[in-house]
C-alpha cells in the first residue's frame, strides 16, 4: 500500500512523553549533531530504504519503508546504536504501520501528540529531521527519483504532505493561538494592554528565574528599555549587564529610589518575596500605586507578580490603570489557554482524520498510476513506429502537413479509445486491493 | 440608477456587517477578507449614488434630512476602513457598519424630498462652501461618536483584564476587543481629527451665515448650541490631553458632549434659519 513498488513496508517506531519515562527518553535522545550519522546509519541497514529519525526531549521516532517484512527492526538498530538493551526498550514502544504511521506522523508534525498541544517548535523539528535525512540520502527527493526513473520515495511526499497537513492545522484552527507557559502568558497581557510593547519599559524589582524569563520573553517581543532594581545593587547590575544588547537600554534604580522611578517604567516584575522575609508591607501598595499613576498620566501600568508572598497589594488591582497578575492568576490563564487548545484539537483531529483518507487513498492508487502510465507509453511508441512506417511507404507521394496532422489526430484517438478499457480496469482493481485491505 | 447604488451599497453595508462579526468575535481570518472588501464596495457605490443624485438635481450639497444622514453613514464606513487599515482592527465594525446600513437604508428605500427653506444659496461658489460645511461637520460628529465607541471599548476591555480573565461572561465576550493603548489612542486622535473639522465647518457655516442674514443668525438657538457644543468639544480635548483622563469618567466626558452634538441635530426643529422643510 506504501509504495508503487510492491512489499515496500511502511513502519513507525518510537517512545514518547506518554509511553517513557525521562530516563529512558534521555538514553534514547540523539543530538542534533549526531542526528545526520544516525539516521544514514539506519537508512544503511539491510533491507532498509529510506529512513527517517526524529528526536527531541519528548519524543525519539524511527520511521522507515523497508523492502519487505523480513527487514530487521529498528529497535535492533537502537539497541547497537545507542548501546542500550533492547529489554529496556522494548517495554515502551510504540509501533505503527501503514496507514497507522501516516496518521501518527499527520498528528506529530501537527503538534497534536505533543506534551503542549499546539507548540509550535515540532513542526520546525520534523522539517529538520526531514532536511538531514535528504542530505544523508536517507530520503529521496521526489524530483530527484522522478528524473533518475528509480523507485519512487515514499518518505518525500509523505513529509511535504505531514508539513502541508500540519499548516492546514494551525490555520483552520485556532490550536496554536493562545500561549501556556507563565513567561509567554505575561507578553501576551502586556499586549492586550500596550498593543505593540515597542519602546515600553520593563522594570525588574528583584533577582529570580521566572522574572528573569519573564524579562527576556518581554525583550523578544519588542521592549527596549529594562530596568532593574534589588536590595544589592551589585547583583542588579550583574542582570542588567547581562541583557544588555545593542538594541536594549540597561539602568539599574537604587532599591531606596526605587518609589520615585517607578513611573518610569510600563511593566513592573517583581519577584523579592520581601514579606517572607520579614518585611512589614508589601513592596507595592496603594498609594504607591496611586502616586506612580499621578506621574503616568493615568497611562496604564502592568504589575506582573512573581514573589510568594506577593509583593504587590491586591487592592492595587482595584485602581483604575492598573493592572496586576500574581503568579496564579498567570497560571490560571496558562491552564485556561490549554484546555481552550483541548477544544480546538478535536477539530484538529478531525483534519488529520480527512487528510490520512485522502492520502491514503492516493497512495493506493499509486500502482495503477505507475501501470497506467506504462501502457499508454508503450502504446504511443507503437503509434510512432506506424506512423513512421507509413510516412515511410508514402515517401514517393509525400503527404501535406495537415494530412499528417490528421492522421496524428486519428491514431491517439484510436489508441485512447482501445486503451480506455484497460485503464479503467486498472483503477477498478487498484481500488477493490485497498477495500480488501 | 442612483436608488439602485444605494441599495447596492445597502446591501454590501448589511453583508459586511454580518461577516464583520465571526472576524472581529471569533479571530476569523477568512471572514476579515470578506467584510472588508464588502464595505469597501458598499462605500464606493454610496458614493457614486450620492454624486449621481446630487447632480441629477443640479446641485452640489445633500439639503434633504436622509441624504445628509446618508453621508454620514459613508463617513463611518470611511472611519471603519481607515481603523482597519490603521490599527488592523475591524472590531469597531461590529457597531460602525450596522448604523452606516441602517442611516443608507431609509433614503434607498423611502427617499425625501426636504430641501433647505432659506436661504437661497444660488451660485456655485456658495453652494460649494456649504458642501464643506455640511461635510466638516458631519465628520466631526463622527469622530465624536468613534472616541465615545473607543472610551467604551476601554471600559469593557479594561474591567475584562481586571477580571483576569477568570471563567466570567466578560472575559470571553469581550476577548476580540482590541488593547487598551490602541483604544485609547483611537479615542484621542478620533477627537483630534474632529476638533478642526468642527471648527472649520462652523466658521464656514458662520461666514455664510453673515453675509446672507446678517447677525440676527447669531440669536438663533441652533446657533447657540452649535457654539456650546465646539466649547464642550474643546474643554473634552483638553482635560483628556492634561490629565490623561481615561477609562470610566472619559465615557461620562465623550457621553456628555455627544449628548450636547445630538442636542445641536434636534435643535434643527427648533431653528428659524437652518432648518429642512418639505416644498
Amino acid at each position: 500500500m506504501a509504495d508503487s513498488t510492491p512489499n515496500a513496508k511502511l513502519l513507525l517506531l518510537g517512545v514518547n512523553h506518554t509511553t517513557a519515562p525521562i530516563d529512558v527518553r534521555e538514553r534514547l535522545a540523539i543530538p542534533v549533531a549526531r542526528l545526520a550519522d544516525a539516521t544514514r546509519a539506519l537508512a544503511h541497514q539491510p533491507g532498509i530504504r529510506e529512513a527517517l529519525i526524529v528526536s527531541t526531549c519528548n519524543r525519539v521516532e524511527l520511521l522507515t519503508v523497508a523492502d519487505s517484512d523480513s527487514a530487521p527492526s529498528p529497535v535492533e538498530f537502537l539497541h547497537n546504536y545507542l548501546n542500550v538493551p533492547a529489554t529496556d526498550i522494548q517495554p515502551h514502544l510504540y509501533e505503527f504501520r501503514e496507514r497507522e504511521a501516516i496518521r501518527h506522523l499527520f498528528r506529530v508534525a501537527s503538534s497534536l501528540d505533543s506534551m503542549v498541544v499546539g507548540e509550535a517548535q515540532i513542526l520546525g523539528q520534523v522539517k529538520q529531521s526531514w532536511s538531514i535525512a535528504r542530505e544523508v540520502g536517507a530520503i529521496r527527493s521526489t524530483e530527484a527519483t522522478s528524473s533518475a526513473g528509480a523507485f519512487s520515495s515514499v518518505l518525500d511526499p509523505l513529509l511535504q504532505r505531514a508539513f502541508s497537513v500540519a499548516k492546514r492545522v494551525r490555520t483552520e484552527t485556532r490550536i496554536g493561538s493562545s500561549t501556556v507557559s507563565i513567561a509567554s502568558v505575561a507578553a501576551e497581557l502586556a499586549r492586550e494592554i500596550f498593543g505593540s510593547l515597542a519602546g515600553k519599559t520593563v522594570l525588574l524589582v528583584g533577582a529570580g528565574k521566572m522574572s528573569d524569563l519573564s524579562a527576556r520573553h518581554l525583550i523578544q517581543q519588542g521592549c527596549t528599555t529594562l530596568l532593574v532594581s534589588n536590595r544589592t545593587e551589585t547583583r542588579a547590575e550583574k542582570i542588567a549587564d547581562t541583557l544588555r544588547t545593542p538594541t536594549i537600554t540597561t539602568g539599574v534604580i537604587p532599591f531606596g529610589l526605587l518609589h520615585d522611578q517607578a513611573h518610569r517604567a510600563d511593566i513592573i516584575i517583581t519577584s523579592t518575596g520581601a514579606m517572607a522575609l520579614g518585611a512589614a508591607a508589601h513592596i507595592f501598595d496603594r498609594d504607591h500605586a496611586r502616586a506612580l499613576l499621578q506621574r503616568r498620566k493615568n497611562r496604564p501600568v502592568f504589575f506582573i507578580d512573581i514573589a510568594v508572598p506577593r509583593d504587590v497589594a491586591p487592592a492595587v488591582n482595584k485602581l483604575e490603570g492598573c493592572f496586576v497578575y500574581d503568579i496564579d492568576d498567570l497560571q490560571q490563564v496558562a491552564m485556561q489557554n490549554q484546555a481552550s487548545r483541548g477544544k480546538e484539537a478535536e477539530a484538529a483531529e478531525s483534519i488529520v482524520s480527512n487528510e490520512v483518507a485522502r492520502y491514503s487513498e492516493r497512495l493506493s492508487q499509486a500502482p495503477a498510476t505507475e501501470a497506467i502510465k506504462q501502457l499508454l507509453a508503450d502504446a504511443e511508441v507503437l503509434r510512432q513506429q506506424e506512423l513512421a512506417r507509413i510516412r515511410h511507404q508514402l515517401a514517393d507521394q509525400p503527404l501535406s502537413e495537415a494530412q499528417l496532422a490528421a492522421i496524428d489526430r486519428l491514431t491517439k484517438s484510436i489508441t485512447a479509445k482501445l486503451l480506455h478499457p484497460q485503464i479503467a480496469a486498472l483503477r477498478d482493481l487498484a481500488k477493490s486491493e485497498t477495500s480488501q485491505d | 440608477m442612483a436608488l439602485l447604488w444605494l441599495r447596492l451599497a445597502v446591501l454590501l453595508y448589511g453583508f459586511a456587517a454580518l461577516a464583520v462579526l465571526p472576524a472581529a468575535l471569533y479571530d476569523r481570518p477568512r471572514w476579515k477578507s470578506i467584510a472588508i472588501p464588502a464595505a469597501l464596495a458598499g462605500a464606493f457605490f454610496h458614493f457614486v449614488s450620492l454624486t449621481e443624485s446630487l447632480y441629477a438635481a443640479h446641485r452640489a450639497l445633500p439639503v434633504d434630512t436622509h441624504e445628509t444622514l446618508s453621508l454620514l453613514g459613508l463617513i463611518l464606513v470611511a472611519a471603519f476602513l481607515l481603523l482597519a487599515a490603521r490599527y488592523k482592527t475591524v472590531a469597531f465594525g461590529i457597531f460602525l457598519l450596522p448604523i452606516a446600513a441602517l442611516l443608507a437604508i431609509v433614503p434607498a428605500f423611502h427617499p425625501g424630498h426636504e430641501t433647505i427653506a432659506y436661504p437661497p444659496f444660488g451660485d456655485h461658489a456658495r453652494t460649494g462652501w456649504l458642501m464643506l460645511h455640511i461635510a466638516l461637520l458631519l465628520a466631526a460628529y463622527a469622530a465624536l461618536f468613534l472616541s465615545l465607541l473607543a472610551s467604551l471599548f476601554y471600559l469593557v476591555q479594561e474591567r475584562r483584564l481586571k477580571q483576569k480573565r477568570s471563567a466570567r461572561p466578560l472575559s470571553r465576550f469581550a476577548a476580540w476587543l482590541p488593547p487598551l493603548e490602541t483604544l485609547d489612542q483611537i479615542a484621542l486622535n478620533a477627537l483630534r481629527f474632529g476638533l478642526p473639522c468642527m471648527t472649520a465647518g462652523l466658521l464656514i457655516g458662520s461666514v455664510l451665515a453673515l453675509e446672507t442674514t446678517g447677525p440676527t443668525f447669531f440669536a438663533d438657538p441652533k446657533v447657540l448650541l452649535s457654539i456650546a457644543m465646539w466649547v464642550a468639544y474643546v474643554l473634552m480635548i483638553f482635560i483628556r490631553r492634561h490629565s490623561g483622563l481615561r477609562g470610566r469618567r472619559a465615557v461620562y466626558l465623550s457621553s456628555f458632549v455627544f449628548l450636547v452634538v445630538l442636542a445641536v441635530w434636534a435643535a434643527n426643529s427648533l431653528s428659524t434659519v437652518h432648518s429642512f422643510k418639505t416644498p
